[in-house]
């Protein structure tokens, strides 16, 4: 196997949450990033995407927007999300590139319960593996950016894979390659991140003030960046500001589920425990423990009641209670 | 001289409790299988990974019918009354067999009836958070997460109390477990278990 295809992180297995400092061994890790303001909406990437990944034509219509679909869908890896929205009086187009991030940390893996079903390799590439999937959807709730598509024919999930193909073989993804205007580039990490300081630079000399890096700290950073010239207005790019990969809830199951674990583990040991303790209990023909025999007699209604023994005529019969 | 036999649970309640209980197995077993992957195989019962995923739900259905016509059929008799609340305040005292110390159970001791309690409570738990957690495209992820939370501490807390009630019903209590196959138990069992209960059943 070529190295960039070294597997790093398996979903549902002990290596799902290596913390990421044990990781860094060196090896390539790439990342892609969309210069925003380079964009002019031609969305030769998506053609490029559905091209390169067979994933077929879904009819589109008119909603009153310049974007293709309304949203992503397990055809549909890479939308080019037109958001309109007024910035200093003009109208403008404040697009996304809406496709998975390739986050550092990936919420899909950590929140899969199939092993094997997502993959993160060591060149930062977050891959589903739909052999495995359960179709539980989960990694579409562990996602902060919703990007896994569930497809309820097959019952699995799908997203763009960064042309892992393609970039196993040397290749930049489909997108890159397309791109007429070089708004996509594709190179290492390290490298990438030069180059959007460089394009923040340049926009912040042409007066966008506010032009940023999208990298969130909160999933690790990502494989694929953006520069964004409103740095400001992620909200109207539809960027999530501060999106996590272990957010209270899942923070608190995978807690809850170490010490239920435990708990369980315990539970089982303690009846084994009371079990030799004090073993199966036997009775004596009155209904009394053996080895209470002669204790201070609980109002024994045994002793009452013995002479009705010899009744044998149902037990089924009701009386009102005492 | 053959044992004298008290009905203890009609054919309808054992119906009941094993449809409960063999459904509760089966979620908790698959439910365990996707809490855990060390535990993945269990999805074997279910035919594997996505058919237990399929199926998962399916049986949780039979298990809400099951337990919603439980709750019915026992909600007047779970009612704590006041010895039922000397009886958990002992309830020391009937761990370690002191029984001297217990005070006399009717049909069912507190325990039990905690149980019932506690398992219809629980119930409600995995049925609502289930049902988001089977329509997820309905639901906002967040929330789902907060579900999925909800879900596994219900998981936790059936499981725990599964483990005490096999292990009471069973090995600890010889003659308990009858009472849920042929419905009946044995009058010294009735008596020493159940002593009010013992005592309107021999009534004449
Ligand atoms: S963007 Fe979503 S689907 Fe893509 S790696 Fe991150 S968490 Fe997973
Ligand atoms: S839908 Fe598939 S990939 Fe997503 S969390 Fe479930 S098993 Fe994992």
């Amino acid at each position: 196997m070529a190295d960039s295809l070294t597997i790093r992180r398996v979903s549902a297995s002990p290596d799902a949450f290596i913390p990421i400092s044990a990781l860094r061994s060196g090896g390539p890790t790439y990342a892609k990033l969309v210069d925003i303001g380079a964009c002019i909406g031609c969305k030769g990437c998506e053609v490029a995407c559905k091209e390169w990944n067979d994933l077929g034509v879904e009819p589109t219509a008119n909603f009153g927007s310049y974007q293709s679909h309304r949203d992503l869908s397990p055809k549909t890896w890479l939308l080019m999300r037109f958001n309109e929205v007024e910035v200093d009086g003009n109208l403008n187009w404040l697009i996304k590139k809406d496709a998975c991030l390739h986050c550092e940390d990936p919420g899909c893996l950590f929140s899969c319960p199939a092993p094997g079903a997502i993959v993160q390799y060591t060149n930062g590439i977050v891959d589903f593996n739909q052999e495995s999937c359960i179709g539980c959807q989960y990694c579409v709730t562990g996602c902060p950016f919703d990007i896994p598509r569930f497809d309820a024919s097959t019952r699995k999930v799908s997203k763009c894979n960064m042309c892992v193909d393609r970039v196993e073989a040397g290749l930049e993804p489909a997108c890159v390659k397309t791109c007429p205007t070089n708004a996509i580039s594709w190179g290492s990490k390290h490298d990438m991140l030069a180059l959007a300081d460089q394009k923040v630079e340049t926009l912040q000399s042409r007066g966008y003030a506010n032009a940023a890096v999208y990298n969130p700290a909160g999933v690790g950073g990502t494989h694929m960046m953006y520069v964004v010239p409103h740095g400001d207005r992620l909200a109207d790019y539809s960027l999530p500001s501060d999106p996590t990969a272990s957010p209270a809830p899942m923070t608190g199951l995978m807690f809850m589920k170490r010490l239920g674990a435990w708990m369980m583990g315990f539970g089982v040991l303690g009846a084994l425990v009371h079990f030799l303790r004090y073993g199966p209990e036997r009775l004596d023909e009155h209904g009394d423990h053996r080895d209470h025999g002669d204790g201070p007699a609980r109002e024994a209604p045994s002793a009452r009641l013995g002479g009705h023994d010899g009744h044998g005529d149902g037990p089924a019969r009701q009386a009102p209670s005492a | 001289m053959a044992e004298r036999l008290l009905t203890r649970f009609s054919f309808f309640e054992r119906i009941l409790h094993w449809v409960v209980g063999v459904t509760f197995v089966l979620l908790l077993a698959t439910g365990l299988a996707f809490a855990y992957p060390a535990l993945f195989w269990l999805t074997a019962l279910l035919g594997g990974g996505p058919s237990a995923r399929v199926l998962h739900p399916w049986v949780g259905v039979l298990f809400t019918a099951g337990m919603a016509a439980m709750i019915v059929v026992w909600f007047r008799d779970m009612f704590l009354s006041d010895s039922d609340r000397r009886w958990l305040r002992a309830v020391r005292a009937y761990a370690t067999r002191d029984s001297a110390n217990v005070p006399p159970a009717g049909k069912y001791n507190a325990g039990q009836k905690m149980f019932f309690w506690v398992q219809g409570a629980l119930a409600v738990v995995f049925v609502a958070s289930g049902v988001a957690l089977w329509f997820p495209a309905a639901f906002g992820a967040s929330f789902l997460q907060w579900m999925r939370l909800a879900h596994y501490l219900a998981t936790l807390g059936g499981g725990l109390f599964l483990i005490v009630h096999v292990y009471l019903g069973t090995v600890a209590y010889p003659g308990t477990a009858r009472a849920m196959i042929d419905g009946t138990v044995t009058e010294r069992w009735a008596r020493h278990h159940h002593p009010r209960w013992h005592e309107e059943q021999t009534r004449p």
